[in-house]
Parts: structure tokens; sequence; C-alpha cells
């Protein structure tokens, strides 16, 4: 898989595309200088992200760099108040998750993907239940639904000795594998992941990406938010950093390799300026840090970024 | 630029056989059964039920039981909707004046306008359902915790209810309206009873059953019900999926609405009129009858058989003290003790059947 | 601005329509029996006004709110204050250490006279003193006859729920009673308790205390059915509160009882049970006369320095019986909600 898109999207003439045509060319979801304030706070600003399908779009950033936001913005629970958000070439907004749902954006939160006392299957289909039967008498369609809960987390490679069991018995990682398995079988294009790996241990972590891996060989575009440039670096296809809301870094796995994409986590820029000033007061150790120099990727510009 | 590569994970990983993964034994299926929320207020249940049947032997009596059955229906009719609602994980501390409230509106709008009694009996409908409304409007919109909002709902009713009938009546109960258009057939519909053997056994038991089972069926096969469980379990997420947990709210507080009309007009038809300071500390016991009916006071966990049993409880052993005739200063005492007693039983069941 | 009322009045005319509808489907409903129609319009009681200097006076009681019988007695404390020129306070409280403080706020306010209830005469003995240092006179009503004098109230008003509790017992041996439950509506309270001691004191037969659950009337039912069902021997229900009575008479029917019903205190639907004889009897201990009374009393002190009952004794205002015999002289003051 080769990048698609080149790095930094500002300034770039994006060609009004229909969906049908080249649908592998033109993204699913795009952001053109998109932010949001609350009240007189800004949380973000300036971002440009693309998410094309069958490509992980990994969004690094440190705690408050603004990644919540940008999801809750895709994900239908907040809106944007400056910018373009498009779906297909589009302009959208939305005000409930559920109008994102249905334009195939999911989002799997890190806390809470799940309702923990519900059994799987319940789960599973929260939201969406399969139902039989006339109005006044409409139920639940429960073997169906056993079934299809069933035979989806196999296809995912999710193996559960009882369906019955309350979600909140699995572990961390295992919820987190339900909860994508269940955002793909329910026609997902765009799968928004809230750091996935953010609380599990590092075998568990293995088995999550093995599932991004796998949404995205389904050809699902796949937004990955994390703070672990590890974990991006193994299975991202383009990477953008976060930094005090607005867009550090946007570059392709082509342009980038873990060293810088770390070196960017961990402070980039603003750790070479520290350096000069530190090299200044005795006892301080600066061999070791990153010179600007270093930090070879293509740094987007968002246009007020910089003030 | 040191790694190019490809994703290092990119198979997805192949769709194994059934096996188990290792981590869950197969529990034995009476432990699964005695995991059910209901099971453990059975048990406790039954165990009040039989120690009366021996200590009280008027209890044997068919028409004793009759008595016993109405006094749990009249309290497990509201506890069914305090119930979902507590599964929703919420509370309506006014239900209890709401029942008032609600029989209030029918009898005093039919007697001041000289109205048929089922104008009355519709408009208290609406007026139930408006307060159950507003309650989970407030609860929703302001998120402040419903113990707080349904509180001051509370107090609001009760005060209402006493000025209003102060104002409307000059009395603090409301006119007999036995003699108007209409009552017979009301009667008949909210409070008459019928004759299973030879025993006149309440319609509200009845109506009790009944509700519970309508309940039971769209907690566990109904989409609705699933988004019970959701909102209460996990409000966040279950918006987050999709479900719309203001609606559910919102419908779950009217539900009680509904049921604090139904006994209202219970109440009305069969006392012909109402005392306005009636219903206050009902809420408690509405309350109580869903958490010894294993719902959790947190939300996201229970049933609608569990308050049925729940209500029963408290019905058997406020008449067993009764019929058994011990001495009644100690009435609240032994009462107590019992409800603690039944409450620990039905823990140690759940306890001991979700052990691992 | 145009456009919204253009807006809104389109919006109106459904509205009117369904409105003026559902007018005529209402009217349609009105009920042919029954009813406030039906209702005589008698006017109440009024007397000329006293031309005395305004006063004001402060009823403080242990009232729960929506108890028919303290809403007699403060009907009867308006109208004595209407009567006499009187602005009055009414506050109630049935919590003790509350209805303390509610009379040290009438204090505060520097009130002409206070009235107050003795459910808890301990309770009150504090605020009493206060208010005798501020030279305000207080009498007392209803509960504490037994304590009034010791607390230094000027005047008491009221029954001595012991001697109405023996007068009852004497009743119902005159009537033949042999077995007899006391329905308690409020476990602790100290004048329901006198009532059925008094009871137990002078009935011959057997007496039993049944403890019911008063904000729940269906529980207050189905446990007198159940009491009356456990023991089949008994012949009479004595109910310590009208409505309880008018439940008890249903609770007669469910179990298949013999059992006749007899209460304390009186209400307008009672009168009506009682003339039909759904219900034997009923001790009155004339609320409305208690709450006006005491306020009288103390206009009468304030303006010619009179105690009523000579300032040693109590004024009592029951026990009364009102049965099928007198019933009808009683029933038209209680349909007013006065008697």
């Amino acid at each position: 898989m080769t990048s698609m898109n080149k790095a930094g999207t500002h300034g770039e003439i994006i060609q009004d595309t229909v969906p049908e045509e080249g649908a592998k060319d033109a993204p699913i979801v795009e952001l053109r200088n998109a932010g949001k304030s609350y009240g007189n706070i800004r949380a973000l600003h300036g971002v440009d992200l693309q998410v094309f399908p069958g490509q992980v779009t990994c969004v690094l950033g440190d705690n408050g760099a603004g990644k919540s936001t940008l999801i809750k913005i895709i994900s239908g629970l907040h809106q944007h108040t400056e910018g373009e958000f498009l779906v297909d070439g589009v302009p959208v907004r939305f005000s409930t998750p559920r109008e994102a749902l249905d334009k195939g954006i999911a989002t799997v939160y890190q806390d809470l993907a799940t309702v923990p006392l519900m059994p799987v299957w319940r789960n599973f289909f929260l939201g969406s239940e399969m139902t039989k039967g006339p109005w006044p008498v409409r139920r639940l369609d429960i073997d169906r639904m056993k079934k299809t809960a069933d035979h989806e987390l196999r296809e995912m490679g999710i193996i559960l000795d009882d369906l019955e069991q309350p979600i909140g018995t699995l572990s961390g990682g295992q919820r987190q594998c339900v909860a994508i398995a269940r955002a793909v079988y329910f026609g997902a294009r765009v799968l928004i992941l809230d750091e996935p790996t953010a609380a599990l241990g590092v075998k568990q972590s293995g088995v999550v990406l093995k599932y991004v891996a796998a949404a995205r060989e389904r050809g699902l575009g796949v937004i990955f938010i994390t703070h672990n440039p590890h974990h991006a670096y193994m299975v991202g296809d383009h990477f953008s950093v976060l930094r005090l809301g607005t867009m550090e870094l946007s570059a392709s796995r082509a342009e980038v390799s873990l060293e810088e994409l770390t070196n960017h986590m961990a402070g980039g820029t603003e750790l070479a300026a520290l350096k000069h000033e530190l090299s200044q007061v005795r006892g301080v150790d600066v061999d070791e840090l990153p010179e600007a120099k270093d930090l070879g990727a293509p740094v987007a510009t968002a246009s007020e970024g910089k003030s | 630029m040191t790694q190019h590569a490809e994703p290092a994970v990119d198979t997805p990983p192949a769709p194994g056989p059934k096996e188990a993964d290792g981590r869950t034994s197969q529990r034995p299926l009476v432990f699964k059964l005695l995991a059910r929320p209901e099971v453990g207020v059975f048990l406790g249940a039954a165990a009040v039920y039989v120690f009366f049947l021996i200590a009280a032997p008027p209890v044997r009596d068919g028409s004793s039981m009759a008595t016993v059955l109405y006094q749990s229906s009249t309290i497990g009719i509201m506890a069914l909707p305090v119930a979902l609602l507590m599964i929703g994980g919420e509370f309506d501390l006014s239900s209890g004046v709401a029942v008032i409230t609600s029989a209030l509106t029918a009898s005093m709008l039919s007697y001041q306008l000289t109205m048929n009694v089922w104008v009355g009996v519709i408009v208290a409908l609406l007026v139930s359902l408006a307060v159950g409304a507003f309650n989970g409007w407030m609860v929703v919109k302001t998120g402040l915790p419903s113990f707080l909002v349904t509180l001051g709902t509370f107090l609001i009713l009760q005060g209402v209810n006493l000025a209003v009938t102060k104002l409307v009546t000059t009395n603090v109960a409301t006119d007999d309206i036995s003699n108007m258009d209409g009552f017979g057939q009301a009667k008949k519909i909210f409070a008459s009873s019928f004759d299973i053997g030879g025993v006149q056994v309440k319609i509200t038991v009845f109506y009790w059953l009944v509700f519970a089972a309508i309940a039971t069926w769209i907690l566990l096969r109904t989409k609705y019900g699933n988004w019970i469980f959701a909102v209460g379990g996990n409000k966040d997420s279950a918006r987050a999926v999709g479900v719309p947990v203001t609606f559910t709210k919102i419908s779950l507080f009217m539900l009680v609405g509904f049921g604090a009309w139904f006994v209202g007009m219970h109440q009305l038809f069969t006392f012909n009129t109402v005392q306005s300071g009636e219903g206050v500390g009902q809420e408690l016991i509405y309350i109580a009858a869903a958490v010894i009916g294993g719902c959790l006071l947190t939300g996201g966990y229970g049933s609608a058989i569990g308050p049925v049993f729940g209500a029963f409880m408290f019905g058997m052993v406020n008449q067993g003290i009764v019929f058994a005739g011990w001495n009644p200063d100690w009435f609240k005492a032994f009462l107590g003790v019992m409800l603690l007693g039944a409450v620990l039983i039905n823990l140690w069941v759940r306890q001991s059947a979700t052990r691992r | 601005m145009d456009r919204s009322t253009h807006h809104r009045s389109r919006r109106i005319v459904p509205v009117v329509a369904v409105a003026a509808a559902a007018a005529l489907t209402l009217a349609g409903c009105s009920s042919s029996s029954g009813g406030k129609k039906s209702e005589e319009g008698g006017s109440g009681a009024s007397a000329g006004k006293a031309t005395t200097p305004r006063m004001t006076v402060a009823l403080v009681t242990h009232q729960s709110p929506g108890d028919t019988f303290w809403d007699i007695v403060r009907k009867g404390a308006e109208a004595a204050a209407a009567k006499d020129n009187i602005k009055l306070i009414y506050s109630a409280d049935p919590n003790a250490g509350n209805q303390a403080n509610l009379v040290q706020n009438a204090i505060d306010q520097k009130v002409d006279g206070i009235a107050i209830t003795l459910a808890k005469p301990d309770a009150m003995k504090d605020v009493v003193k206060k208010a005798t240092a501020a030279k305000i006179p207080v009498v007392g009503l209803n509960s504490g006859v037994s304590d009034w004098q010791k607390l230094g109230l000027m005047e008491f008003f009221g029954q001595d729920e012991t001697v109405a509790g023996e007068a009852f017992g004497k009743k119902l041996n005159e009537l033949g009673a042999k077995h007899t439950v006391c329905v308690v509506q409020e476990q602790g309270n100290v004048g329901l308790t006198q009532r059925c001691n008094g009871l137990k004191e002078t009935f011959s037969g057997k007496t039993d205390v049944l403890y019911v659950n008063g904000t729940d009337m269906p529980s207050v039912k189905s446990t007198i059915t159940a009491k009356l069902k456990t023991d089949s021997s008994i012949d009479y229900v004595a109910t310590l509160g009208a409505p309880f009575a008018l439940t008890a008479a249903q609770s007669v029917t469910d179990a298949g009882s013999k059992a006749k019903v007899a209460t304390f205190d009186l209400n307008k639907d009672l009168t009506t049970a009682i003339s039909k004889g759904t219900i034997q009897f009923a001790v009155d201990q004339q609320p409305y006369l208690q709450g006006y009374l005491a306020i009288d009393s103390l206009w009468l002190y304030k303006n010619n320095g009179n105690y009523m009952g000579g300032g040693e004794q109590p004024v009592l205002t029951g026990p009364a019986f009102v049965d099928k015999s007198n019933v009808e002289a009683v029933a038209a003051f209680a349909a007013k909600g006065t008697r």
C-alpha cells in the first residue's frame, strides 16, 4: 500500500470528485482548515485531514492537543465552528452521532465502547437491533442476532464461549475488538478509534492492532487516535500530529520515519528550541536531543497555526 | 528514514473453530439460573410465604391470600415503572404524591365542572404524563441527578395537592363523586373485584400481573427494552452507538406517570374521595420493592418480574404480621427485620451464583 | 415581524379548532347527577365585625399537611379572627422542634397572642416561657389537657383524649359490643394512644390494637381486612380518624365480617355514612370550636380581661356523640367543612 496523497493538503487544489468514480482516490472524510471554539477558547483550528478507504490515518498528539475535539466533530458529538467538514465531497454538519453513523462513520471510544452489564450480543446490536413481526408485537430477533454476532466476531477472529456473558467480564482488549467488529458489521466506511490501546497491556494492544489491520483489509478508512507513535507506526499509512489545537505534521508513511514521528510527538520543534536554551545551562546533556534539521518531514503550516 | 516497510500487522486473523478461550469455564445451569436478578427475591418471597403459612393459620385461607395480593398489587403496579426507570438509571421520588395528584385532578375536575367522571379520568392521565415528561425533560436537559429534580417535584406536588384542593373545595379532601355519571363504569374498570373459586379477588391483582408480563416482554424482547438497559448501564456509550437516550429517559418518566395515574384512579374509584395529604413516603416503598426485586440502585441491571416478588414480599409481611396476631407495637420492627432478612437472602443467592 | 405574526395566527387556527371541539365534547360529557351543581350554595355564617383595635394572633399547631381535622380547626380560628378584627397567622409543623421554632417566630413578630397545641409539651416548655417573658398571652388547644397549667398557659380548649376514649368505651358497652379493634393510623402519636387506652379502660369486652399506614389508603384497607379475617369474633371496629372509618366500612364488606364501625372525629362524608347506617356513631371533639374559642379567648382577654374556664379548668369541647338520632342537625355544617 503506497501513499496516495501528498503531505500537507493546504494549498492543494482539491477536485470535486463524485464518490462513485475512482472511489479509492477520493477521501471519504475530509476536514479543510476546520476548527472548534468553546466560547472564547479555541480547542482546534486550521486542521486539514483526509481519510481514504483502505487506509489507516493516524492522529497523534499529547494530552490536550485537540484529539478528542477532532473526533467529536467527525463523530457528530460536536459541531465545527470554522472551516469545512466534507463527507464524500459534500459539506456536512452532524447534530447527532446517529447522523454520522448513517453516513458510515462509526466511532469506537476508549472508555465508552460498551455497556458493561449487558450481554455481548446485546452490546453488539445496541442501537441497531434486528427485529421481526408487525408493530404492536415487533420484537427482537434474538436467534438471528446471536448467530450474526457470533459469525461476525469469528470473522474478525474473536472467539467467545458465551455471548450471554456481560461484556464487562471481557478484558479491555476483547471489548475494543467487539466494538470494532460491531462497527465493521454495521457498514462503517470510516472507523474512528479513540486511543484503543491506551489502557491496554502490550499483548492486548497487539490484538487490537491486529483488528485495526483487519478492518483496513476490508477496505475501511480508519482514523486511529493514539499518543503512542510505535503503535501508530505499526499500522498507519498516514500520520498527522496535533499540537495545541493545530496540525504540526501531516505526512505519509513514505515521508516520515518512526524516529521523526517519535520526536514530533515528544515535543518536536519546541524541544529543539529548548535544546538551544538548555545548552547554555551547565550540567544539562543536550547531545541526545534532536536538532531542528533532524525533523526532516514536511511540517504542516496552517495559515493561522503559528501565531 | 529508517522504516519504510509496509505496516507490520496486516493479516486479518483467520476464523477459528468453535472452542473455549480457556478463560471461562461453563458454569452449571443452576448457577446461571440463580444469577438472574429475580431469582433471589423469588426465594426470599417464597421463604416469607412459607414462614407465614406456618406462623399464621389464617393465611392458608384463599380469601386471606386475596387480601395480601391486593395490597401487593397496589404497591406492585407502581413498582413496575419505578423499576424500569431505575434500570434506566434514574429515580422518581415524586411517584408517591403523583398518585394523589392524579386522583385529585380527576376528582375535582369532574366534581367542580359537573362533568362525566371520564373527563376527569382522561385529564388526570394527561396531567400525570405531563408531570412525568417534566421530570424527564428536566433530568435530561439539566443533567442534574434525578434524585434532586424529583425531590423538587415531590415537594411541589405535595404543596400543589394541598393548596389547590383547599382552593377549589375549601376542604383538604375532595368531594364524594360516587353518584356522578360514569362512576359505576369507571369503578368496574379500576376498582372492581371478580370471583375465582369462591374468592373475591380485586381487579388490581389482575392488572398487576398483566402489566408485569408486558413489562417483562418489553424489557427482554424489544428494542426499547434494550435501550432501557443501555441508558442505565452506560448513558454515553448508548448515545454514541445511536440509542435515543433523551427519548428513552423521558418516556420512562412518563411511564411512571402512567402508573401513578392508574393507581390514582384505583384509589379514587375505591374510596370515592381523596385526602390531599396522602401518598407521602410511598415512593420509598415503590423503590424498595424494586430494589428488593433485584434492580440495581445504580441502574443498568434488573428485571420486571423481580419487583413483582418484591411487592408481594412487602404485602405478605405487612399483612402476615396482622394475620399472625403478633403484638402490634412491634409491627414496624418486624417489618424491618423481615425485609432486611429477605434482602440478605437475595444478596447471598446472587453472590454465590456469580462467584467464579 | 409581520411574517411571524402571520405564522402564529395560522398556527392558532387549528389550536382554536381543537379547543372548540374539546369544549363541545366536554359539554356533552357533563354529569347529570352529583357534582358541584347539585351542591346547595349555602353561605357561611357571616356575623358582624368587632370594632376593637386591630390585633395579631398566631396559631401554631402540630398539623401534618392535608389533614381534614386541622383544616376545620383552622376554619374555626379564621371565623373568630374575622369577627374580632384579628389578623391570624397560621403555621404548623408535625415535628415538635420545628413547631417550637414557629412559636419563636411568632414571638419575634411581637404578636398580641399565641395559641398553641401541646402534642409534645416538653418541647414547648422553653418557648412558652419566652412568650410569657415577652408578655404575650398564650393559650392551648387540642392536645395537652394535662400539661397546660404546668407550662403556665392561660386557658385550654380541647378534649381530654382519655376521657373521650372512656366515653367511647362506655358507648360500646351500651351497644352490647363484645370485641373491638382500635385502628391507630400513626404509631407513637400520644393523643391516639390515649384514645385507645381510654377505650380499653371502660370497655368491658376485649380490645385489640391495630396499627396501619395512614398515608396509604389501600394499605389501610387491606390491613383492616386482614385483621377482620383473622378473628371473626370482632364485632366493632373503632377508628381514630374520619377517613379511616369510611375505609374500615369497606374492609368490613370485603372481609365478609359482621363487625360495625364507629369512629373518633367527623367529616362530611362521615355524616352521610352515619345517616345511611354504614357507620354507627362518631365521637366529635368539635375542632371548629377549639380553633374558634382559642382565638376568641385571646380577644376577650385583651379587650375585657376575661378568662375562659376561669383560668383554672380546661374548656372541654368534647366528647360529643353524633349518631343516627342527631346526625341530620350536624350534616349541614359538616357539608361546609366546619363541623
